[in-house]
């Protein structure tokens, strides 16, 4: 018995991690409570927290739903239930990694129960939202929250250089901003006498470099999810775009952005007049909550026409997507319908149509805006999202945008047909 | 039951943490660094194909350069600045903790929140160091958004944190027999030939494990570069570049290969310094 101890010891040390590697899946089980993973913390999840009591209360007995809270690092935690077997059976994801996720398999394609639904159908969407939640041309996600770019505008520095207001429906372009910027890149000076440089606007990496690449008319990637755009003469002049705003001195130099912490303080403190933001963004608030001597008018404007006519508006999407391991997916599916209706009342903007007028029942002060949210609904877009994206994307910063901010006179024309490069090759990887 | 049975039903809770933490993983990696895996989606065997792509890979050759000049010029500076401090605060005077802690304050912030705070001394216009150098009439570099600074940002904050190793310098150099010194002092040798002969030859056993430990978080040097990365390339340290391997482009094989390259480099690395410790390294027994 003694001389066989060792060997039971290790057969039970063995049995242990066997145990702990061997997890149960929940393949085929039929369920009545779903988990739900957000990345919403604070006040935020308070307010998720009382939507998910709201739909359980009306469930009864049918079935209930659990809160996953996971407020940092949520993508990387994810990813390790997911390897765990233990994959939330729905999750927020955000637009950019829904093709990837598909690609994988971890989430389920919702096209027929969404296409079947009486509740919530993919013509109530804008389509440039809609958009984020496909991959190769089936729905994987329902949007629950669509933040299309707006220009904010200081009516009163406006004012103070004699400068014409952008119009408030559009069909400005993205010369005309530049020169509006000109008149409004002034020396003023403080309270105490000093001198200090106002700008037009700001761009320090923030609108992302899909938005002067469509301003040109160009694209990143093709709506096949193959074809690389980059070097496309439209792409190019798109890129000019950006080039000659960065070089027109009518932005902060990259290099003194952080000085104020960050972009929206620039203009939060009247040091530009136009920042390029969601329409989720809450200058009006922060702006009302100033002492008065600092308060000022905001204005809104469409995004400027670009080269191919249209004011095309980037657009950030959330999707609440599915676990393709659930098994009774119909009835998940209808649980996850009926949350994602009562997130449409809960944040701004609604991503499907008709439902403008909400937005003032969710903020008030954003009232005088509603025409202008309505153009930047219509004209939201996404970019292709392939699952590649996220490595092109950052070749796109590291190696063109941030150059770009970094030095005035950089290649960009060159170095835009290098990534190009770098990008088919991983697309011709693709499994 | 034995006496060394029972002396192994003991250690069974630590054994237990070892082969699951530790061994397991180990194993698991060795694997992994062979499959095509996204953490999300099954994985596929691929043999060496990981490692072919990262030689081929011109990314992983700049990460690997941007860390190896940060570790060939921050490990020796960091253990010339602990070991000046520590020599500068050996002595027994009034108020030396109060030096001490000071000087070892740096090694207990978070990473982070150093990173933040470097943040805003590095800024260019409004910069602590930069409005330094104005009362000079010195216009200070770009810092982080100047390539050619990234490296020399980086620099300052690690001799900043040099500190971290004081401790053990101090315990090192109140352990250097006073008879050697006594001895030296006979012989008529004054301060510096005091540090040169004594101190210095006393305290390589010290040096060398602050070399080999140096050795291994430069390398692995993640947090502060991860937070305020750098001007284009210039701030993606290895680290970082696995990091985002994994888990921004969920190339989980791909990275875990990396992560065995970087063990094999910092282990031959470890084994040429390790060669060398008989050349210099003082030890009693001879």
């Amino acid at each position: 018995m003694k001389k066989r101890l060792p060997g039971i010891i290790f057969c039970m040390v063995l049995i242990f991690i066997l145990a702990l590697l061997t997890g149960c899946t929940g393949a085929g089980k039929e369920k009545s409570t779903f988990t739900f993973a957000t990345w919403a913390a604070g006040e935020e999840l308070k307010e998720f927290d009382a939507i998910i009591e709201k739909v359980n209360r009306e469930a009864g007995d049918r079935y209930q739903v659990e809160v996953l809270s996971i407020p940092s690092d949520y993508y990387v935690k994810l990813a390790t239930y997911i390897a765990a077997n233990k994959t939330p059976d729905f999750f927020w994801l955000t637009q950019e990694l829904i093709s990837k996720y598909a690609q994988l398999g971890a989430i389920a394609d919702l096209t027929e129960m969404f296409e079947d639904s009486k509740g919530l159908t993919p013509d109530q969407y804008y389509p440039g939202v809609l958009r984020s939640a496909t991959y190769n041309g089936r729905f994987y996600g329902l949007p629950w929250i669509a933040n299309p770019l707006v220009v904010y505008y200081n009516k009163d520095l406006f004012a103070a250089a004699g400068v014409a207001y952008p119009p408030a429906t559009g069909g400005w372009t993205w010369d005309e901003l530049i020169e509006t910027a000109k008149a409004l890149t002034r020396t003023e000076q403080d309270d105490y006498g000093n001198n200090y440089q106002q700008y037009g606007c700001i761009v320090d990496g923030w609108p992302n470099i899909e938005t002067f690449i469509w301003a040109g008319g160009g694209d990143i990637i093709a709506e096949n999810g193959v074809d690389i755009l980059l070097d496309s003469e439209e792409t190019i002049q798109g890129l000019t775009i950006l080039h000659k705003i960065l070089n027109a001195g009518i932005t902060p130099p990259y290099r003194e952005v952080g000085s104020l912490g960050s972009n929206n303080v620039w203009f939060e403190k009247q040091r530009v007049a136009m920042f390029m933001g969601g329409i989720q963004d809450n200058f009006e608030v922060k702006i009302s909550k100033l002492p008065e001597k600092e308060q000022f008018r905001i204005g809104y404007a469409p995004m400027p026409v670009g080269l191919d006519g249209k004011a095309h508006s980037f657009n950030w999407t959330a999707s609440t997507v599915m676990s393709r391991k659930l098994a009774k997916k119909q009835t998940a599916y209808e649980v996850m319908e009926k949350i994602t209706l009562e997130f449409f009342k809960w944040k701004i903007a609604s991503p499907i149509s008709g439902e403008v007028e909400r937005i003032v029942e969710i903020a008030p002060a954003k009232e005088p805006a509603l025409e202008t949210i309505q153009i930047c609904l219509n004209n939201a877009r996404s970019a292709n999202y392939v699952p590649e994206w996220n490595e092109i994307n950052h070749n796109l910063w590291l190696k063109l945008y941030n150059a770009m901010l970094n030095e005035g006179d950089f290649d960009y024309k060159s170095q835009v047909k290098a990534i190009a490069e770098e990008a088919r090759k991983l697309i011709a990887n693709r499994k | 039951m034995k006496k060394s049975q029972i002396g192994f039903l003991f250690i069974l809770p630590w054994l237990l943490g070892l082969i699951i933490f530790t061994v397991f993983p180990i194993i698991a990696a060795l694997y992994i660094s062979m499959t095509d895996w996204s953490i999300i989606g099954q994985e596929t065997f691929i043999g060496f194909r990981n490692f072919g792509n990262i030689f081929s890979d011109p990314a992983f050759y700049k990460a690997l350069l941007v860390t190896m000049r940060y570790a060939v010029l921050a490990i020796p500076l960091t253990i010339i600045m602990a070991l000046l401090v520590a020599l500068s605060v050996n002595n027994q005077y009034k108020g030396i903790g109060i030096f001490r802690t000071i000087f070892y304050m740096p090694s207990i912030v978070s990473g982070v929140a150093v990173a933040i705070v470097f943040k805003w001394i590095l800024d260019p216009s409004y910069g602590a160091l930069n409005s330094l150098l104005r009362i000079f009439g010195i216009t200070g570099p770009n810092w982080l958004y100047d390539s050619a600074w990234v490296l020399p940002s980086y620099l300052i904050m690690a001799v900043w944190g040099a500190s971290g190793g004081l401790y053990i310098y101090l315990a090192a150099l109140k352990d250097i027999p006073k008879e050697l010194y006594e001895a030296a002092t006979i012989d008529g040798a004054g301060w510096r030939q005091k540090i040169r002969y004594v101190t210095l030859p006393m305290l390589t056993p010290i040096l060398f494990y602050n070399l080999v430990i140096g050795l291994i978080g430069a390398f692995r040097k993640f947090t502060d570069a991860y937070v305020l990365g750098g001007a284009g390339e210039e701030g993606v340290f290895y680290m970082v570049y696995l990091y985002r391997q994994a888990f921004s482009f969920y190339k989980m094989g791909y990275a875990t290969a990396l992560a065995w390259i970087l063990f094999v480099i910092i282990l031959g690395l470890t084994l040429i310094i390790n060669y060398t410790k008989k050349y210099w390294v003082y030890s009693e027994r001879k």
